[in-house]
């Protein structure tokens, strides 16, 4: 069937990546492309809450914050005993990729459980108000986070295990994180393109109909929040690992600017339009990096034009194609 | 007691600077329900362009009262303007077109960013020293409190340009404009107001007061540099929330309660915790009472 | 029993008391109407049935069970639907998503739309032919692809009671069902509500302006001013009530010329 040959040659690009581009492409773009990574996968979370729920959350850096920390920590207090013990004895590469899911759900799970405190008392809020919340939730994570010691503080945290310092925890494999990513982008179109998953749109839609035909809405939007929130939690596990290291300047609210941006502009409702801005976005800033500073007046200027000429986005709320990502071919169309 | 009485007046003086500051996100919003994240970014180029206009009209080199006042003069009609363009450019055309929530906040923060940007490049990213436009002695001392002229200055032009914007919107029939069309925008354009030239207008007044808060602040706080404008955003924009967003009496209230908290907090407990004080605040209000001190709650029509 | 048991029911908004103590009932199977100049208080009264509101005193019983005081999807799953006095579809869904949105109801996880087992997939194209047949008989068939906000004004009002349909409920409210249609749209209308009535073995309150359209109708009417009861029997009777004429200044200017 044409799903298992695209999730079989997906298989093997991922794989053949891999292992090429690391000895093609110099480290810095290798880090670019993990970059890019995470940001699709912070911006794919959020779209599930801003453009499938409706719900106006702007303080995801802070659940990435979470997972980070939470990965990176459990990685260099718990985990590093149990990869040296794994890699003595199976092959490396093994032993690694045993291990590596581990900090990432450990991170999601810890961001799972942020996002579940912060959405029931948030999500009784409405529209700008519950904006607010969020950034300030966010900025109130990653404060908390500074002044927790344990994970370095205002020093940042280096994945670096005391007791075991020949461990590498870092893992940069390009394969897995866009495994991750992959794997993260269709349990999110899974779940929102399913007729379960129009309770999330029927809710951005009208709150007030959706209850009146039976859906739950406030358990609709702590789901939507905590799922989002779990994937945002990977997102940051998977940058803390591949970074190897973390510091809070990484997820303050320019952060959570940043992945708005990436949502509104890719097109509040698609999940391809959100990867596509993800990545553009992200690779755009580097290759302008020869302009100097006039790189970031570049990208505001963009922005605020983008936002003139296409407010809804460029994709709108479609997909870029419409029947592969959900499941039946076509989206609503007027009629001729 | 005398260092709590210290602590107050510096509290209520910083708060004077958050509530000017808040009055703009608080009339933006209330006229167009929108969060203008660059607001904060003006405050900071009102600092800027009173540090380029104190030096080009040899204030710096001269320190005097009249000095000061023309300076203030000056970054505030600068800033009016920049108000005016930047609603004009950047924010009318997505309302003309009916553009929803998110994007003009996306514009919001692309101006901010424009800004900030704009302003390393101009200003260079290093810190500026903002001339010291009085020369500052102690005018006052009752008790063991302290009050500087500097301080005077501040106290007294915050209150005045609050009485001032206070008996813009209540007395003036641009003012009644301005409630009209924060009440019920639709209504209001219904009933021949001019809406468009009263948000321009709402703009301009707040960019104006976010201008004299950067010039305040820079005679107090010599120190002053193109990200500036970022915290002092933030915490304007949660006195705003605090006193009910869309309220101006509740702006001012706002700024002044955050301002006093925040020093009474830093001065006692901790000062590493200063700038978490106003998220607290922040989550503290959303929790139990969102709409603020004095907002109204609005309800839907099912 | 009576499907439908308001008792003494009172609905305050601060000052303003907009149903007083209104006794209200519906029986199994029964066609009603509930009419009433402007602010009489009627949408008010769905509001609480459907649970938008709290009711401030009063009682509340369907099917025998207390409700007053519920959240709107816990009276949808216990057997009530309604339709809107101002449309509100979910706009920029497709009709066909519009009626499948309502047939989940409450939901338990998504954890089966991301596994999608063979139970899912049936489940899937069960709820596929339910919604695509609700569809059909109120004739949107042909729509269901097209954005539910590109529909005409009357397919609009089809669709949401197609929507509401498609939740299973025993008691159908319709707010102004046949607003803004001109004569020979309102009597399609009539047509479907009473066929709807018998196909799925429903009981039915509709809220009209429309004296005649709910005459040809319903079976009985009540009739609200400032909140109270103030006539209740069958259309005739009602029309000759001089309370009721009185109430709606002796008018025949709701009917169509």
């Amino acid at each position: 069937m044409r799903g298992r040959a695209l999730l079989l040659a997906g298989l093997v690009l991922l794989v053949a990546a891999d292992a090429l581009l690391p000895r093609v492409l110099n480290p810095y773009y290798l880090t670019i492309l993990s970059r890019i990574g995470v940001a699709v996968l912070a911006a794919v979370s959020l779209q599930l809450v801003n453009g499938f729920t409706g719900q106006f959350s702007i303080g995801h850096a802070g659940f990435m914050a979470v997972g980070a920390y939470v990965s990176a920590a459990a990685s260099v207090y718990l985990g590093a005993d149990g990869l040296a013990a794994l890699s003595g004895s199976l092959p490396a590469s093994l032993a690694r990729a045993l291990y590596f899911p581990l900090p990432l759900v450990a991170g999601g799970a810890a961001a799972a459980l942020a996002g579940l405190l912060v959405g029931i008392p948030a999500l009784r809020l409405r529209g700008d108000y519950l904006a607010i919340a969020t950034l300030g939730f966010g900025e109130i994570i990653r404060i908390a986070i500074l002044n927790v010691d344990l994970v370095g503080g205002a020093r940042g945290f280096s994945l670096a295990a005391p007791l075991h310092p020949e461990v590498d925890l870092r893992y940069e494999s390009l394969g897995a994180i866009y495994a991750v990513v992959a794997l993260s982008v269709a349990v999110i179109a899974r779940l929102v393109y399913s007729t379960g998953g129009l309770a999330f749109r029927a809710v951005r839609e009208d709150e007030t109909a959706a209850e009146s035909v039976g859906i739950a809405t406030t358990r609709v939007k702590v789901e939507a929040f905590v799922v989002s929130s779990f994937f945002a939690g990977v997102a940051g596990a998977l940058f803390a690992h591949s970074e190897g290291y973390v510091h809070t300047n990484s997820f303050s609210f320019l952060r959570s600017f940043e992945i708005v941006v990436f949502v509104v502009l890719g097109g509040l409702g698609s999940l391809s339009g959100a990867i596509l801005a993800a990545a553009v976005l992200t690779a755009a800033p580097e290759v302008l990096r020869g302009l100097g500073e006039w790189r970031m007046i570049l990208y505001s200027l963009l922005l605020i034009a983008a936002m003139l000429v296409r407010p809804q986005g460029i994709l709108g709320p479609r997909e870029l194609v419409p029947g592969f990502l959900r499941g039946r071919p076509g989206g609503p169309r007027a009629p001729a | 007691m005398e260092n709590f009485l210290q602590q107050l007046l510096n509290g209520v003086t910083w708060g004077g600077i958050y509530a000017l500051i808040a009055l703009g996100y608080t009339m933006v919003y209330g006229v167009l329900r929108l969060i203008n994240f660059a607001h904060g970014d003006v405050y900071m180029v009102g600092a800027m362009t009173g540090y380029y206009a104190a030096h080009a009209l040899g204030f710096a080199a001269q320190p005097s009262l009249a000095g000061l006042l023309v300076t203030l003069a000056a970054a505030m009609l600068a800033c009016g303007v920049l108000g005016a363009v930047i609603e004009r450019v950047a924010y009318r055309p997505l309302r003309l077109r009916g553009a929803g929530r998110l994007a003009p906040l996306i514009t919001a923060i692309g101006v901010s960013l424009l800004l900030e940007n704009a302003g390393q490049l101009v200003f260079g990213a290093d810190p500026k020293f903002f001339p010291a436009l009085l020369e500052s002695r102690e005018l006052v001392r009752v008790g063991g409190i302290a009050l500087s002229n500097v301080q005077a200055v501040v106290l007294v032009t915050t209150l005045a340009l609050m009485a001032t914007l206070e008996f813009v919107v209540m007395r003036t029939r641009f003012g009644r404009a301005i409630r009209a069309v924060s009440f019920d925008g639709q209504a209001a354009a219904l009933m021949g107001v001019p809406v468009d030239r009263v948000v321009m207008g709402t703009f301009v007044l707040g960019s104006a007061l976010a201008a004299a808060a950067g010039i305040l602040v820079g005679l107090s706080n010599p120190k002053i540099d193109p990200l500036m404008g970022i915290m002092p955003g933030i915490k304007a924009f949660v006195a705003a929330v605090l006193g009910g967003i869309g309220n101006i009496p509740g702006a001012m209230v706002g700024g002044l309660l955050l301002g006093v908290v925040e020093t009474l907090v830093s001065g006692y407990l901790s000062s590493t915790y200063r700038d978490a004080i106003a998220f607290v605040v922040l989550i503290a209000i959303l929790l139990y009472r969102p709409t603020g001190l004095f907002g109204t709650p609005q309800t839907e029509k099912v | 029993m009576p499907l439908l048991e308001v008792e003494g029911l009172t609905v305050r908004f601060g000052g303003l008391t907009a149903v007083s103590k209104l006794d209200f009932a519906v029986e199994r199977g029964a066609l009603v109407a509930l009419i009433g100049p402007n602010g009489a208080g009627k949408t008010t009264a769905f509001n609480v049935i459907t649970g938008v509101y709290a009711p401030s005193d009063g009682s509340l019983r369907f099917d025998g069970r207390e409700i007053g005081g519920e959240r709107p999807h816990r009276i949808c799953a216990a057997g009530v639907a309604r339709t809107f006095q101002n449309i509100r579809l979910f706009r920029s869904l497709s009709v066909l998503e519009n009626v499948r949105a309502a047939l989940v109801g409450d939901r338990r996880s998504g954890l089966g739309d991301v596994l999608r087992g063979p139970a899912w997939r049936r489940r899937e194209r069960d709820r596929d032919e339910r919604a695509r047949d609700l569809l059909a008989k109120l004739g949107l068939e042909r729509f269901a692809e097209a954005r539910a906000d590109s529909l005409p004004y009357g397919e609009q009002r089809r669709l949401e009671i197609a929507r509401a349909l498609a939740s299973g409920p025993r008691l159908l409210l319709l707010d102004e069902p046949a607003a803004g249609m001109n004569p020979s749209e309102k009597d399609a209308l009539c047509g479907l509500v009473g066929r709807l009535r018998d196909e799925f073995d429903l009981s039915i309150v509709l809220i009209d302006h429309d004296v005649a359209f709910v005459m040809d109708l319903c079976e009985r009417v009540t009739v609200l001013d400032h909140g109270e009861k103030i006539a209740e029997g069958p259309p005739e009777a009602v029309r000759r009530d001089p309370k009721v004429i009185e109430a709606y200044l002796g008018t025949d200017d709701e009917e169509e010329p």
